[in-house]
């Protein structure tokens, strides 16, 4: 953005300027001369996407309450800009300032799922930095990565100089306050400060460590190059909820975003366990916030933010032991200033006609529901602890109330599974069909009734106690996907499923070790960008990638991993041990469920990270 | 004078300047109704399913223009001071958009007539001979085809522009011109930059990064030329 006149032009002739412009009422602007620590942060998706962003509106707000610390915003550029700014040598800038991202003293990407890995890579591009960490020069920032993904941080291990493990609010601080003493203390060198910053709990700098590899490409180990470099990298999180930080105001965009509502995050972590869940598993322990906490959150919010919905986040909103205190607190004033109340996700069997009448989301929208599995024995094997029963009582409730559109999500090639579970989704949907008819036609909701199944393909994940499966091959997903759509005959059931190319790319992304970071970094040299969105996604570009820089996907995909082997994961501790998803794995083969931790502790480890919580002992 | 506590319209002046020219209309909409709930204005509802404040906007600005005079209308379920307004608003607003002036008014948006824009060229050929050119053309009859219902025709814009005034500043070219902006004879700026583009030849595709002009609305009038109020 250094010469004015050239971005003006530039944005005139693209869509959606305001995308590019910043100059948001809440953005926090400070005099970059009189601050310690520039940081940058960026998310490798739209505008739009990322303002709606929890996690980067809580650290966008923990960092710029720093005084020395001036904490900007940078997004990835639609294709047409991108172009532009190539074409034109506009590099990267952030939105605040409108600096150049490579003048910046830290940069931060969240990486929120496996598909913006190459957007990441392009933004570091457009910025001028190069992709590879060990290609960065001492003028170059830090560029650090966080957020879910890099719960096995190995397939982008190369392209980060650090990597924040676990919840980011009291690390991304810690790291800049060392950043800010090495260089007010003339001892700051890129690698003196890497080497201090591994020091810190929850922070893992992948050049420390040092892979090898056995004969048939499994992990021979993985060992820190220097003395005192931890072996195993502990994840962070805060302890306590109702004490720590949460934004009082919002950046408010001028253009439309994805979630243009006050976000109320309820808990962290989940009670339930779902084999196939991995955001179950890395965000225990559970922590919950006081419904006191909540309301004065909400209410703060609110009031800076004008919007008029605010949205109760948590993994399993039901699962909150104080729901009912949270939302007698919120109902005593949302109403009148006519603010509604959402949930993003409802379990089957916590759905009642009190929370129907109480959350106008779940009052007015379409329901949806997650069986996730056709049959009781596969919802046993994934531990999803839902019956037909609940469906059955849930979508009754749901007609009686004057809905008739019902939406039902479903996972195919999970574990186990055979033709017999995609044959019970059919089954399933037609129930719902048949409890609409079995309500006297006068209690019927007008307009005839309309399910929606929507397939996803399962893909092992990390850190979950499926996490050694195979992943179905492609032609098995496919044809899964034909057999199903033979079996739903009824013409009231609308199917829909994911691309399986996409899971199979997101699973060796997912999955993947230090070997596989040329192919990325080659799919971005053919142009890959914006994987995550459907119309740029190319599979083809992907699997010539792999094969060009000699990536055996099926050995991250089909294969499975042995028990016995040494996983690319294996030096991240999220708390959650690996006997215990090994005992998970077994009670999966074994069609047993595992009770909630409300019901009773399995000893799933994650307690020992401590936390003010509810269920842990 | 209106009474306190009966319904009434605010009207307020303001600015949209720097970069938040580029912030379309329909999303400036949106941006106002939600500083008018976080500034705690006494606002007036539609009725219906889906309650909306009762907002309405003078002559709307197009995307990348910048201006100093704005309007809009603000319906108020009880009157509140004029410059407590003012500063509800702007507690809620940044120095690129931000209410300039409030007050109870006695015209409609219906009767405005003209706006004054400046406009900065700044063109690689900027001569004084190419500020004669644009000004002969912006007086003498410019045709631009307008695409419409029963097909193209085409339109004489020049009778909805006066006070032409075209001159060298600064190695730009600085043009202040006064446009018909009623509601029935609206011309747009960038509508008679297009026309000057088409016919003189400047500000051409390729020289994008090269060229560039500004738009500023700088004042608005009723149709007997009186400062718009
Ligand atoms: S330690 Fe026990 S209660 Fe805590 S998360 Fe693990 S299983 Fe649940």
């Amino acid at each position: 953005m250094t010469n004015i006149k050239h971005i003006d032009s530039v944005l005139k002739s693209v869509e959606k300027p305001g995308r590019y412009i910043g100059g948001e009422f809440g953005a926090v602007i400070k005099d970059k001369e009189s601050v310690a620590c520039r940081f940058a942060f960026l998310f490798p998706d739209t505008y739009e996407i990322g303002m709606s962003n929890l996690g980067v509106r809580i650290l966008y707000d923990v960092l710029n309450r720093e005084q020395d610390i001036w904490c900007e915003r940078a997004y990835a550029p639609w294709v047409d800009m991108k172009e532009k700014m190539e074409r034109y040598g506009i590099p990267l800038y952030a939105l605040e300032s409108g600096d150049p991202v490579s003048e910046f003293d830290l940069v931060g990407f969240s990486l929120q799922y496996e598909m913006c890995y190459t957007t990441a890579l392009s933004m570091m591009k457009l910025a001028g930095i190069p992709i590879y960490s060990r290609d960065r020069g001492e003028e170059v920032p830090i560029i650090i990565a966080g957020g879910p993904c890099v719960y096995n941080p190995e397939p982008v291990a190369d392209f980060f100089d650090l990597i924040n493990i676990g919840e980011g609010e009291e690390v991304l601080l810690e790291i800049s306050r060392l950043y800010i003493q090495m260089k007010k203390d003339g001892s700051y060198t890129r690698s003196a400060f890497l080497r201090r910053a591994a020091d810190i709990e929850g922070v893992y700098i992948p050049s420390l460590y040092e892979v090898s590899y056995n004969a048939d490409g499994t992990i021979r180990a993985f060992t820190p190059r220097e003395a005192g470099v931890p072996a195993k990298i502990k994840k962070r999180i805060v302890a306590d909820l109702d004490k720590a930080p949460y934004p009082e105001g919002l950046v408010m965009p001028y253009i439309q975003t994805v979630h243009d509502r006050v976000v109320l995050e309820v808990y962290r972590g989940c009670i339930r366990g779902c084999r196939f869940c991995q955001a179950g598993m890395v965000y225990r322990p559970i922590r919950e916030k006081s419904p006191e906490t909540l309301c004065r959150q909400a209410k703060c919010l609110y009031e800076s933010s004008g919007y008029d919905e605010i949205s109760l986040i948590s993994l399993s909103i039901s699962d909150y032991s104080r729901l009912r205190e949270l939302t007698d607190g919120l109902l005593e004033w949302t109403d009148d200033e006519r603010v509604s109340l959402s949930l993003p996700s409802l379990r089957l069997d916590s759905f009642s006609e009190e929370l129907m009448q109480r959350i106008s989301s779940v009052r007015q929208g379409g329901l949806t529901f997650a069986p996730e599995a056709g049959t009781q024995r596969l919802r046993d094997v994934i531990n999803k602890n839902v019956t037909e029963d609940d469906l059955v009582r849930a979508v009754d409730i749901a007609f009686r109330g004057g809905k008739n559109s019902v939406k039902l999500y479903f996972m195919n090639g999970l574990p186990t599974e055979t033709l017999l579970d995609i044959e019970g989704i059919a089954a399933t949907a037609k129930r719902v069909v048949d409890c609409y008819f079995a309500l006297p036609k006068p209690e019927r909701p007008k307009g005839g009734v309309s399910v929606t199944v929507s397939v996803s393909c399962f893909i092992p994940k990390p850190f979950t106690p499926f996490q050694w499966e195979a992943q179905d091959s492609l032609a098995s997903l496919r044809m899964k996907q034909q057999h199903l759509k033979e079996a739903i005959t009824d013409r009231r059931v609308r199917y829909t499923y994911h691309d399986a190319e996409v899971s199979v790319i997101e699973a060796i992304l997912a999955r993947g070790d230090r070997r596989i970071a040329p192919a990325i970094a080659l799919a971005v040299e053919r142009g890959a960008n914006l994987d995550a969105w459907d119309e740029f996604f190319d599979y083809d570009r992907w699997m010539s990638a792999f094969r060009d820089t000699g990536v055996d996907t099926d050995f991250y995909t089909t294969r499975g991993f042995g028990t016995d082997e040494i996983l690319p994961w294996d030096m991240i501790d999220i708390g959650v041990t690996k006997s215990f998803l090994l005992r998970e794995r077994e009670r999966a083969y074994a069609e047993k469920t595992t009770p909630s931790c409300q019901e009773s502790c399995s000893g799933c480890g994650a307690n020992k990270l401590g936390g003010k919580n509810r269920w842990c002992k | 004078m209106v009474q306190i506590n009966e319904p009434c319209t605010v009207r307020v002046k303001f600015k949209k300047v720097g970069r938040l020219k580029f912030v379309s209309h329909l999303d400036l909409v949106r941006t106002v109704m939600k500083v008018i709930v976080r500034a705690g204005l006494p606002l007036r509802f539609s009725e219906g399913f889906n309650p909306k404040p009762k907002l309405s906007f003078a002559a709307p600005l197009s995307t990348g223009v910048e201006s100093v005079c704005e309007y809009m209308d603000i319906k108020l379920y009880k009157r509140v001071p004029e410059d407590e307004v003012v500063a509800m608003l702007n507690k809620n607003l940044t120095d690129e958009l931000c209410a300039l002036l409030a007050y109870y008014p006695e015209s409609k948006f219906t009767e405005l007539g003209f706006i004054d824009y400046r406009i900065e060229l700044d063109l690689l050929s900027a001569t004084e001979a190419l500020c004669l050119d644009i000004e002969k053309a912006l007086t003498s009859p410019l045709v631009i085809v307008k695409k419409g219902k029963g097909g193209e025709r085409e339109v004489d814009i020049s009778p909805m522009i006066r006070n032409v005034s075209c001159k060298l500043e600064g190695g730009k070219i600085l043009l202040e011109c006064c446009l018909s902006s009623s509601p029935a004879e609206f011309l747009s700026p960038e509508l008679m930059i297009k026309a000057l583009k088409d016919k003189l030849g400047i500000l051409k595709e390729e020289n994008l990064t090269e060229e560039g002009y500004t738009v500023m609305r700088t004042e608005a009038y009723f149709a007997d030329m009186r400062p718009f109020r």
